[in-house]
Parts: C-alpha cells; sequence; structure tokens
C-alpha cells in the first residue's frame, strides 16, 4: 500500500540507514507516530545538534565538540604512543578497553586504490607531520586486519620508520574467553603467526 | 562418505523433484538434454557449493524463476548431516548446515566428491585457465585456507592493477605500490607454495593410475609453470617474485595490469617429459586426464579420511573397453558411492558393477525409480 506522504518521507529517510531494511524503517516510522509529540520533537533537535555541533578535531580527526580534543588536550594521557585508527568508531572501542592511555589519529578510511583512496584523501600527510614535528616514541596501527587495513599498516611503517619511530602492529588473534576448537582457521592461522614467547 | 537423499527446487532443468539414493550405486539412463548431467551438477553444488561446469551461479536457476534451492543430507564418519544450498540474486548465496549459516569458505571442503565428465579432457587439451581452475578449486577443497588466500590474492590484485593504470593517465608515487607488492608477494608465495605441494602430491597417484592405463607404459608427471622462477628452494619464492615484480614495473604500468603472479599459472601434464598437450596422442591425453581424477579421488580419500563420492558423466562411452573395465574395477574397489549417467543403454555397465543398485530413468526433468537390485 502507498502510505501518506509525510510518513512515507519518514520511511525512506530511515531505509537509508545502515542496517536498516524496508521493515525496520517501516517500524521505526511507526514507533515515533507513537510517542508524544516533545519526546520526538528533542529527539529531532538531538539529530540536528549532534550534527551541527560535532566536527572533527584538526591534531587527530575524531569526533568532538571542541577542537582540539579532550584526547589532545587531556595532560593525563601519554602524548608519546600514538594509535592510528580507520574510524572514528574504532577510537571509541579502543577507549572501552580503558587499556590504552596514548593519543589518537584517526585516518578516515584505508588505503584502496579501486575506490580512489590515496593517501592524500586520508589524513596520513598530516600523521607523517605530527610525528615530524617529534615527542612521539611509538606508532601502534590499528587498522583493520583485511587487505585494505594490511596495506596501510605496510604503507604506515614505511613512512614512519626511517624517522626512528617505534612502529607496532596490534595483534591478531583469538577470541577471549572462547574455544580454541570454534575458532575460524584463518584467525587461528595469523594468531599462530603471531604467538610470543613465554 | 554418502549422499542419502537429495531436493532440487529450480535447479537447472528441475522445478521440483526428491530423490532417495542407493549407498552403493545409482545409475541413471535417459536421452541427451533431459537433465543427467544436471543433476550429478545438483549433486556436487550440494556437496562443494561450487558448480563444476560453470563459475555464475545465476545462470543455474531455473529458466523464468528467481531463485533455485537444494537440500539434502550426507553421512559421513562424523555423524549425519542435513545441507540447506540456496541462492538468489540478491542476496546471493546462502548455505545452511543442521540449520546452522555458514559462509562458503567454510564449506567447500567439507565434502570428498569426485566428478568425471568427458569435460575432463580439456585440463589436457585447453588454455591454462581451465588447469589454473582446477588448481584453485581443488586447493580451496583440500585446504580452507587455499580459498581465503586466493580470495584476498585477488582482491590485491584487482587494488594493484588500479594503481597501474592509474599511472597510465599520470604519475604515481612508486612508494604507493609497495604494500600492494608486498601484499602480492606474501600472498602470492604461499599460493604458488600450495600448488607446488598439491601437484607433487596428485602427481604420485596420478602417476601410478596412469601406468595401468596406458599399454605403453609410459610415465605421467606434472609440472607447475610459473611466472616467477620458483628454483628449487620453496622459501626463495617471495624474493624472486618480488624482484621480477620490480623488473616489469615499467611494462606493466605501459600495460595497466600485473603481469607476473600465480594467477596466470599454469602446469603441463608429461607424458615421459613431453607435454601432453602438445605431442600426446589421443589415447595419452584420454588416459592422462582420467588418471589425473583417479588421483584426485585418492588424494581426498587420504586427506579427508572419508571414501570419497564419485559422479561419473556419461564418461564410459568415451573409452575402449580395456580402459572402461580399468575405470569400472576403480570403481569398485573404491568401495564408495557412486552416480552414473548413461545415455547409452546401461545394461553392461550395470552387470559390470557388482553390488547393491538402483537404476532411475531420466526424462524432462523427472526422474523415476526403474528398479532397485540388491547384492547378488
Amino acid at each position: 500500500m502507498v502510505y501518506p506522504e509525510p510518513l512515507e518521507k519518514l520511511i525512506t529517510g530511515f531505509c537509508r540507514f545502515p542496517g536498516i531494511g524496508p521493515k525496520t524503517a517501516q517500524r521505526l516510522a511507526f514507533y515515533l507516530l507513537d510517542r508524544p509529540r516533545e519526546e520526538v520533537a528533542g529527539f529531532a533537535r538531538a539529530m540536528v545538534e549532534a550534527k551541527d555541533k560535532m566536527r572533527f578535531c584538526s591534531q587527530c580527526g575524531c569526533f568532538t565538540e571542541k577542537d582540539p580534543c579532550g584526547f589532545c588536550t587531556d595532560p593525563r594521557r601519554e602524548r608519546a604512543v600514538l594509535c592510528v585508527v580507520q574510524e572514528p568508531r574504532d577510537v571509541l572501542v579502543l577507549e572501552r578497553t580503558g587499556q590504552f592511555r596514548g593519543v589518537y589519529h584517526v585516518l578516515h578510511g584505508a588505503l584502496s586504490p579501486l575506490d580512489g583512496i590515496g593517501p592524500e584523501e586520508l589524513r596520513l600527510p598530516l600523521l607523517a607531520r605530527r610525528i615530524g614535528a617529534g615527542g612521539i616514541g611509538e606508532v601502534i596501527i590499528a587498522t583493520n586486519p583485511n587487505v585494505e587495513g594490511d596495506a596501510t599498516a605496510a604503507y604506515i611503517a614505511r613512512m614512519v620508520k626511517p624517522l626512528g619511530v617505534k612502529v607496532t602492529r596490534i595483534a591478531f588473534g583469538l577470541p577471549v574467553g572462547g574455544d580454541l576448537e570454534y575458532a575460524d582457521d584463518l584467525t587461528l592461522s595469523r594468531s599462530l603467526e603471531g604467538r610470543r614467547e613465554m | 562418505m554418502r549422499l542419502e537423499s537429495i531436493s532440487l527446487t529450480n535447479f537447472r532443468n528441475y522445478d521440483g523433484q526428491e530423490i532417495l539414493f542407493h549407498p552403493r550405486f545409482n545409475f541413471f539412463e535417459g536421452l541427451n538434454g533431459q537433465g543427467k548431467t544436471n543433476l550429478l551438477e545438483a549433486i556436487y553444488y550440494l556437496a562443494v557449493a561450487h558448480s563444476f561446469r560453470t563459475g555464475q551461479d545465476h545462470e543455474i536457476v531455473n529458466w523464468n524463476e528467481e531463485y533455485f534451492f537444494l537440500k539434502g543430507v550426507f553421512t559421513q564418519e562424523k555423524g549425519r548431516s542435513l545441507v540447506e544450498i540456496g541462492y538468489q540474486q540478491p542476496p546471493g548465496l546462502k548455505i545452511k548446515v543442521d540449520g546452522k549459516a555458514i559462509r562458503r569458505s567454510e564449506y567447500i571442503h567439507r565434502h570428498p566428491v569426485i566428478i568425471f565428465s568427458p569435460d575432463d579432457l580439456r585440463l589436457v587439451k585447453e588454455g591454462p585457465s581451465v588447469r589454473r581452475r582446477f588448481m584453485n578449486l581443488e586447493g580451496s577443497r583440500l585446504k580452507p585456507r587455499y580459498y581465503r588466500q586466493l580470495k584476498e590474492y585477488h582482491r590485491v590484485l584487482q587494488q594493484r592493477n588500479r594503481l597501474l593504470k592509474d599511472m597510465k593517465n599520470a604519475a604515481v608515487n612508486q612508494a604507493l605500490f609497495e604494500p600492494w607488492d608486498h601484499a602480492l608477494v606474501a600472498l602470492g608465495g604461499d599460493l604458488i607454495r600450495q600448488r607446488l605441494s598439491l601437484l607433487q602430491t596428485l602427481e604420485k597417484q596420478a602417476c601410478f593410475f596412469y601406468r595401468q592405463l596406458s599399454a605403453s607404459a609410459g610415465t605421467l608427471s606434472l609440472r607447475y609453470l610459473a611466472t616467477v622462477e620458483v628454483g628449487n628452494d620453496p622459501a626463495l619464492i617471495e624474493r624472486s617474485f618480488s624482484d621480477r615484480l620490480k623488473k616489469t614495473r615499467s611494462v606493466e604500468s605501459k600495460r595497466g595490469c600485473t603481469m607476473i603472479g600465480p594467477h596466470l599459472d599454469d602446469f603441463a601434464l608429461l607424458v615421459d617429459g613431453y607435454d601432453a598437450k602438445k605431442f600426446g596422442s589421443q589415447g595419452q591425453q584420454r588416459a592422462a586426464a582420467l588418471a589425473l581424477k583417479m588421483g584426485e579421488v585418492n588424494l581426498f580419500r587420504v586427506s579427508t579420511k572419508e571414501t570419497p563420492v564419485v559422479l561419473l558423466d556419461d564418461v564410459f562411452s568415451e573409452f575402449d573397453l580395456e580402459r572402461r573395465k580399468q575405470l569400472l574395477q576403480f570403481i569398485l574397489d573404491g568401495e564408495g558411492q557412486s552416480f552414473i549417467t548413461s545415455s547409452t543403454p546401461i545394461e553392461q555397465l550395470v552387470r559390470g558393477l557388482n553390488g547393491g543398485k538402483k537404476i532411475f530413468f531420466v526424462h524432462k526433468g523427472k526422474i523415476t525409480v526403474d528398479r532397485i537390485e540388491s547384492v547378488n
């Protein structure tokens, strides 16, 4: 059936969201129609506000309200350790571990000639400048463990090593708390390659 | 391993069909173009999630339909499993084992099924791409790692070719090639090594059968033909690959594609040291192709510790009396389940294979049971 125009527009809007198909879009739209007006208005404002106020940190490329961002200005963070990630959301994932106390550099993608993405399209020249400015002792590369992520890591390693800075790649391995027998063989062979002495 | 049953929906010329198989011999009789090969293709597809005839899944869908669906029960040493494979474009292929969805890469190596068909002769007679597909498919089926590495290799190849094409139009920073060269060499070197070891084990098996098949008692050997110098030490492949890559860069950038690597490699079947493709007689070529497939059966038997299922697609009419006897003996000795099609009357074949059997009749995409014979 054809919905009234305002509803149809809402559903089409939700449909564009990642991971949302027509059925879920419909469900979300009907849910919104069920909610009180103030709640929906608040939600709409939150969306516009986030869009208006959030920007990328000019130094590390994270999402931030203030530039430079909280990570770059926090005096308690170790400035000598720099973690390179592909996407802003990867920062949040790493932060959840509470393990990493250094600073970040977000590339906003990975090298992929097929998509027309070269070093200039990523924040790689900026990374080179940051490292060139000194004060960084280790660069941890946490790009995705796939063909493009690996190539990007290799490119960065080549770029950084001549500057006398230590370069490391995060380990690939088994999910903690899982059984060895359930690990897929690629993960298992990668974790064998990355084994370490005890 | 055994296939207990299969059900086909919209697969090639089958609208809907359910068949219960005999654990030993299954014969399919019928005129040409009725669906005998299609049925073997369905069995192979259910076992491997690949066709032996095409790399294009959409070709398999019944004319005027949008999807195909296969379902069947396999019995192996580790137990029974219900397999369901459905294809629709989009979303593509879906594989379920006992109700649990799994990826093609985790499925491809599970079931040892070998197809013998008149097309096997193409392995000897035709161009490199036929043999490359053979190495890739068998490599993937024997080692899960091979399939993933092959996929990654092709992804890297595409990326690198794009850079080379870009270079035709404008200068590209040479440093940009390095990560892709590195990945190409690492993945490609490993692929070459795996193919070498595949050919080596296959050669041993195939050589044995060739000696039985060929009247002149010649020797069959398999030689990998690499675009990269392989040498005697497989550990050095990466180095020579990387050196060659540097040297060919300028030519590659003019052509806009990668000109060395396992994606262009081939292998030769040699009879007494001579390429069977160029110098072999019809008889030698047929014997070489057949020996290769027989060797494959044994290779799967050893590596999967299961008795392979053998599919024979109208192959008996291809051979003379002596070879026909040898192939029959091979099937009998194999003790596994076999599926045999023929467009000529099969009474002689049926009598030639001692054991329980079921004989089917195939007509216009419908299969009916003709008769069942228990062990004589």
